[in-house]
C-alpha cells in the first residue's frame, strides 16, 4: 500500500508582466511513492526544486506556482484524496495537521513572538478539534511535550526565551500533536549546531519509531540522510536523478551527481582534498537540453546533450536517470 | 514585586521627575533670555495709555509688578521662588487678563479640550488601526482600498483645511451644525440638562469629526505599513499552513505584534492633548487650551504661555511614563527588570 503516489508531476512558476511570460520549471516530471512507516529523504542543492515539491504535495500551491500536469494522490486508508483537486476548506478541515503536518524551513521563527508557546498549541488544537475542556487540553499537551523529552516549562515560555534547538523541537512537537500520517520536515536541522542537530534528528527518529508514521525529510545535508533516512531521493534541476534505499545509495551511487555529493562528505582520517563540481545549478527558467546535468558531468556523452534520460529501475527499489546506466545492469 | 519596584519602577520614576524638572527649568530660562522686561513693558503701556502718574506711584507699581511676576531678587532666588509657587499650584496672574490667575483660566479651558480630544484620539486610534490591518491583510477588498485612498488623502491635507472644509460644507451650505463655540452664546453650562448636553455634543461634532478624520488617516497608513511587513513573517505563514482561521491570524498574529509601536505613538498623542489643538480650536472658536494659547501668543502673555507649556510637559511625560509601565503587558519581550 502506498501513502502517497506522485505521478509525472510538473509544477511551474509562471509570471506574466507586460505581456512577457516567464516560466520556471521548478518540478519537471517527478514520480515517486511514499509508503507508510518510513523516513524518506529528499536531497539536492539549493534551487533544485525541493521546496516546490513540498509545497505541491502539502497543498500549499499559491500563485505564481501552478501544477500543470501529473497527479498527487494520498491514501490514508480511511480517506483518499487528490491534492491537486482538493478544496481549500476540505484541506483545512480534513488534511492539514490531522493527516499531514509540516515542520517549516526556518522553524526558529514560526512561533508568535508575543504569545506563550502554549497559546500556539491552543490555536492549532482548537482549530482542528474544538477545545471544550481546557484542563484536559493542558494535560494532554503536557504529556505530549514530555513524551518528546521537552520540559513542561517550555509551554509557559515565550519564544525569545527558548534556544534555537528548543524552538525547533517545539516546532516538531507542534507538528505531531495529532499523530499525523505524514510529517513533512523542510530543512529541520539547518542553522543548528551539530550537537543540537543530533538531538533534533533523534527526536524525529523516535517519533517515527513510536507512531509508525511517514516522515518526508528534506535537506541538502547528505550526512543527515545517511543517519536518518530509510530511502533517499536525489533531485537535480527539478528532476529525480536517483532514488534508492539509503544503504545502496551511499555504498553504490550510480548517477555521477550522486557520486559527487557522496564523495564530498568528509571521512575521518582522509587527507585528500575534495573536488568540487564545476559550475552551478542550471537556471530553471531556461534549463539545459537533454540531461540537465550534462554541462557539469565529467562523463558527458553526445547522447546526454540531446536526449533526456528516463528514470529506470536498475535493482529493486533503486531508480536512476543516466545514460551510463542501462536497465537491469549494475 | 520588590525587584519590580527597585529595578523597574524607581528608575522610571526618577527618569519621569528628571524629565519634568529639566523641561520646566528650560521653560523658565527661555523667556528670561528675551530682551524685553515685562514689568517695564506693562508700566510703559500704562503710561502710553495717557494715565498721568506721579513718579512715586509708578515706582510702587513697578515694585508690585516685579513681585507679582516673581522677578524680585537675584536669578537664583527667583528660580527657587518660582518652584515654590509652582508647588502651590500658583502659575502667577495672566498678564493679559490681569489679575485672573493663569491656573484658573487653564482650569476652565482644559475640560473642553480634554472632552473633545481624548474621545477623538481614541476613536481614530481604534478604527485607524483596525482598518489599516484589515486593508493589508485583504489587499483585494474594494471597500478597504477606497478607505485607504480616503485615509491617504485626508492625512496629507493640513488639518485646519479639513476643518474649514467641514465648516463650510456642514454649517454653511448644509446648515446642520453650529458655526462656532462649545455651546450657544448666552447660555450657561448646565450639565444636568439633557438639552444642554445635546447642544454641547452638536457643537463638538465638527471639531471632533476633523480630528477623527485626520487621525484615522494617520493611524491607518501607519498600521498598514507595519502590518505589511508582518504578514510575510514566518509565524504568520506557519499559522496559515496550520489552517488557523483568518480572524485568529489577523488579531492574534498580525495586529498583536504590529500594534506595539502604535501604542507608543498613542501615548505621545495623548500627552500633547494638554496643549490643545491650536488652529482647529481657533477655526471652530472652541474655548479650549488651544484658543487660550493662541491668544496668549498674540498678546505676549508670558505667564500664560509658560503655564500651558508646563501643563504640556507634565502631560507628555506622564503619558510616556504610564505607557512605560504598561508596555510589558503588551509585549512580553520587554520585561520588568
Amino acid at each position: 500500500m502506498t501513502l502517497l503516489s506522485v505521478q509525472n508531476l510538473h509544477a511551474y512558476y509562471r509570471t506574466e508582466a507586460y505581456g512577457i511570460s516567464r516560466t520556471v520549471r521548478a518540478v519537471d516530471g517527478v514520480s515517486f511513492d511514499l509508503f507508510p512507516n518510513e523516513i524518506y529523504g529528499v536531497a539536492g542543492e539549493s534551487s533544485c526544486g525541493k521546496t516546490t515539491l513540498i509545497k505541491v504535495i502539502s497543498g500549499s500551491i499559491k500563485h505564481p506556482l501552478k501544477a500543470f500536469e501529473g497527479s498527487v494522490n494520498y491514501n490514508f486508508g480511511d480517506y483518499k484524496v487528490d491534492m491537486l483537486q482538493i478544496s481549500q476548506s476540505e484541506l483545512r478541515r480534513n488534511v492539514r495537521w490531522k493527516r499531514i503536518s509540516y515542520v517549516m524551513q526556518g522553524s526558529m521563527s514560526v512561533l508568535n513572538p508575543v504569545r506563550k508557546v502554549i497559546k500556539t498549541f491552543e490555536d492549532i488544537v482548537d482549530t482542528h478539534e474544538h477545545i471544550t475542556d481546557k484542563n484536559e487540553f493542558l494535560q494532554r499537551t503536557r504529556t505530549h511535550v514530555n513524551r518528546l523529552g521537552l520540559p513542561t516549562d517550555v509551554l509557559n515560555a515565550y519564544p525569545h526565551q527558548l534556544s534555537g534547538g528548543m524552538r525547533q523541537r517545539v516546532a516538531i512537537a507542534l507538528a505531531t500533536v495529532f499523530q499525523p500520517a505524514l510529517i513533512i520536515a523542510d530543512e529541520p536541522t539547518t542553522a543548528l549546531d551539530v550537537v543540537v542537530q543530533r538531538g533534533v534528528l533523534h527526536m524525529i527518529k523516535d517519533i517515527q519509531a513510536t507512531s509508525n508514521n511517514t516522515v518526508l525529510l528534506v535537506t541538502h545535508d547528505m550526512a543527515v540522510h545517511a543517519n536518518v533516512a530509510d530511502r533517499v531521493m536525489i533531485m537535480y534541476a527539478g528532476r529525480i536523478a536517483e532514488e534508492a534505499p539509503t544503504e545502496s545509495i551511499f555504498n553504490a551511487p550510480l548517477h555521477p551527481y550522486t557520486q559527487h555529493l557522496i564523495n564530498s562528505l568528509p571521512v575521518i582520517g582522509e587527507k585528500s582534498t575534495k573536488a568540487s563540481l564545476k559550475g552551478s545549478p542550471p537556471n530553471l527558467a531556461d534549463p539545459p537540453s537533454g540531461c540537465r546535468f550534462h554541462p557539469r558531468c565529467p562523463y558527458v556523452m553526445d547522447e546526454c546533450r540531446t536526449v533526456a534520460p528516463d528514470l529506470i529501475s536498475v535493482k529493486e527499489r533503486h531508480r536512476v536517470a543516466c545514460h551510463l546506466v542501462k536497465e537491469g545492469s549494475q | 514585586m520588590r525587584k519590580f519596584i527597585l529595578r523597574y519602577l524607581i528608575p522610571r520614576i526618577i527618569q519621569y521627575l528628571t524629565l519634568i524638572f529639566v523641561g520646566i527649568t528650560v521653560t523658565y530660562i527661555i523667556p528670561r533670555l528675551a530682551p524685553t522686561d515685562p514689568v517695564e513693558a506693562q508700566v510703559s503701556m500704562m503710561i502710553a495709555r495717557g494715565n498721568t502718574l506721579d513718579p512715586q506711584s509708578v515706582e510702587s507699581m513697578r515694585a508690585a509688578l516685579t513681585d507679582l511676576y516673581g522677578l524680585s531678587g537675584n536669578p537664583v532666588e527667583q528660580y527657587f521662588a518660582f518652584w515654590g509657587r509652582l508647588f502651590r499650584g500658583d502659575l502667577g496672574p495672566s498678564l493679559n487678563n490681569f489679575p485672573t490667575p493663569v491656573s484658573k483660566m487653564i482650569g476652565q479651558a482644559l475640560p473642553y479640550t480634554l472632552r473633545l480630544l481624548i474621545p477623538a484620539v481614541v476613536i481614530s486610534f481604534i478604527f485607524g488601526n483596525l482598518f489599516g490591518a484589515l486593508s493589508s491583510y485583504y489587499p483585494a477588498n474594494r471597500a478597504l482600498n477606497v478607505l485607504e485612498v480616503v485615509g491617504q488623502v485626508v492625512r496629507s491635507i493640513p488639518y485646519y483645511i479639513v476643518a474649514i472644509v467641514l465648516l463650510v460644507v456642514f454649517s454653511y451650505f448644509i446648515p446642520i451644525f453650529p458655526f462656532s463655540g462649545a455651546y450657544p452664546i448666552g447660555t450657561r453650562p448646565d450639565w444636568s440638562s439633557i438639552d444642554f448636553i445635546l447642544t454641547y455634543l452638536e457643537h463638538a461634532a465638527l471639531p471632533a469629526a476633523t480630528l477623527i478624520l485626520v487621525g484615522f488617516g494617520g493611524w491607518f497608513v501607519g498600521m498598514k505599513s507595519l502590518t505589511s511587513n508582518i504578514i510575510s513573517e514566518d509565524y504568520v505563514v506557519y499559522a496559515e499552513t496550520a489552517g488557523l482561521s483568518k480572524n485568529r491570524i489577523l488579531v492574534q498574529y498580525i495586529m498583536r505584534t504590529a500594534i506595539l509601536p502604535q501604542f507608543t505613538a498613542l501615548a505621545m498623542v495623548l500627552g500633547t492633548v494638554f496643549s490643545g489643538a491650536l488652529i482647529m480650536e481657533v477655526v471652530f472658536g472652541y474655548p479650549g487650551i488651544g484658543s487660550l494659547a493662541i491668544r496668549a501668543i498674540y498678546n505676549n502673555d508670558y505667564s500664560m504661555i509658560m503655564g500651558i507649556t508646563i501643563y504640556s510637559i507634565i502631560g507628555v511625560a506622564t503619558a510616556v511614563f504610564i505607557m512605560d509601565l504598561l508596555y510589558p503587558l503588551f509585549d512580553p519581550r520587554v520585561r520588568y527588570q
